[in-house]
């Protein structure tokens, strides 16, 4: 990649692989959240809000016995969906306003930029949801028929979420209007993952036996395409 | 000019024909049935204008040629359109057989869906000022939004069970006879000659909009 004559450096570019770098970018990007806590702190605080609002005014006896799998799955995604919007976007759009974007463009390559920022987020999807999904379980009492199930649902859940977001972010940092403008990107791209997601969780907590899997398999689906789709699209959108 | 005669030709008789020369189909209250010929053309045009947008972005995207973006955002509008009439026919078609405009059968969930994310296509087209940029971004999102699409048709359907009328209506079904088919395929026909029309209208109108603008900045 570097054009130099000496050993010493042909031999260091072909040690830094793909992942390395990506590996590099997602440290780097952990302990400036780590510094200042903006992303984790405002889609924390988000959920948090969300949830308080919920439990407050739905409770934990409001909703009949028959009604709670489906609605309580329907509440517990709007939470982690909304609060997830209301953060992700930080991962590129602090690069354009720290000024870094350029530097960070020559540093690394694309793909390696890009599944830097996914494995960022998806830190930050699994923080949200290691906090309020066990929060929700037990303010709303939440019973589970099967939690391995259910637990599965919820990580390709988070996976899907931030394969579909990931790009998005990219593409907003570099546009008009960046806050309202994520939202209204992502969640078209969304809604199939959100569909299956709240069918499975409804499933996986009420169903007659794990009948939950077939859908942890299309949220999976979901995040393998589109990671594979926006590491080849992404290229053409940083290079701009 | 003599294409857009014939078209208007073409349409009329088809109109006409829709509602004298065939039966309505047996199962269906009334003459609602009739709608295949206006509710299935534009649901199929606004595919058609979806997946031509797609891959004019992809063209775009290799070789960076204005023009396939101008038909890229030409075929996504009409496509938007057709789509929203498909959305609309269905509905009304959807009142007078299941009793109510909108409840979420999975068809009309998937076309909201394709309304939203084409929807959001246009927003992002107009919150990027730069012309270059605009262009990549808006040819990305197609891309990615149209991999959700197999979702949204495919699947989430065979989730939930749906009412959407095709083996009593598709033109494969047993329950369409000769005269029929002859009929849906021409509308058909007659509405892709429509969508071909207003595309080749956009796509000019779009490329001499763009030239005024080069001069404006020239002077």
């Amino acid at each position: 990649m570097h054009p130099t004559k000496s050993g010493r450096w042909i031999t260091q570019t072909v040690s830094s692989t793909y992942l390395t770098e990506a590996v590099a970018i997602w440290l780097r990007d952990l302990r400036s959240e780590f510094r200042t806590r903006y992303a984790v702190n405002s889609i924390l605080m988000f959920a948090l809000t969300t949830l308080v609002a919920v439990s407050f005014s739905i409770g934990s006896f409001r909703i009949e016995e028959s009604e709670r799998p489906f609605l309580y799955a329907v509440l517990l995604w709007i939470i982690l969906v909304f609060s997830a919007l209301s953060g992700l976007s930080r991962s590129f759009v602090k690069e354009q306003e720290a000024g870094t974007m350029d530097i960070l463009k020559l540093s690394a390559r694309p793909q390696a930029v890009f599944l830097g920022k996914l494995f960022f987020n998806l830190t930050m999807l699994g923080v949200l949801e290691l906090i309020i999904v066990p929060a929700f379980i037990l303010l709303m009492e939440y019973k589970i028929k099967f939690p391995g199930c259910f637990a599965a649902m919820m990580v390709t859940g988070g996976l899907g979420l931030g394969a579909g977001t990931t790009l998005v972010a990219a593409m907003i940092a570099q546009a008009n209007a960046r806050g309202a403008l994520f939202s209204a990107l992502s969640f078209p791209l969304l809604l199939p993952l959100i569909i299956t997601a709240i069918k499975g969780s409804e499933r996986a907590a009420y169903g007659i036996s794990a009948a939950g899997w077939p859908e942890v398999k299309i949220a999976a689906a979901y995040a393998v395409i589109m990671i594979t789709v926006s590491l080849l699209l992404f290229p053409l959108i940083w290079e701009e | 000019m003599i294409f857009k005669i014939l078209l208007t030709i073409w349409m009329s008789v088809i109109l006409f024909a829709a509602f004298l020369c065939v039966e309505p189909a047996a199962g269906f209250p009334g003459e609602v049935s009739r709608i295949l010929f206006f509710h299935v053309p534009t649901a199929w045009v606004a595919t058609l204008a979806f997946l031509l947008s797609m891959i004019a972005s992809c063209v775009y995207l290799i070789t960076r040629k204005v023009n396939a973006d101008f038909l890229a955002q030409s075929s996504a509008e009409l496509g938007f359109l057709f789509c929203f009439l498909a959305t609309v026919t269905g509905s009304i078609f959807a009142k007078a057989t299941w009793g109510s405009f909108w409840n979420w059968d999975p068809r009309e969930t998937s076309i909201v869906m394709l309304l939203m994310i084409y929807g959001a296509y246009f927003v992002l087209r107009s919150a990027v000022p730069d012309h270059e940029k605009r262009r990549v971004f808006a040819g990305v999102y197609s891309i990615l939004a149209f991999c959700t699409v197999p979702f949204l048709v495919f699947i989430v359907p065979r989730i939930t069970s749906s009412l959407h009328p095709e083996d009593t209506l598709n033109p494969a079904g047993p329950g369409m006879d000769m005269k029929t088919l002859i009929l849906f395929l021409s509308s058909l026909f007659a509405y892709t000659g429509l969508f071909v029309w207003m595309l080749r209208l956009k796509v000019r109108m779009l490329r001499i909009m763009d030239k005024e603008q080069g001069m404006k900045f020239k002077v």
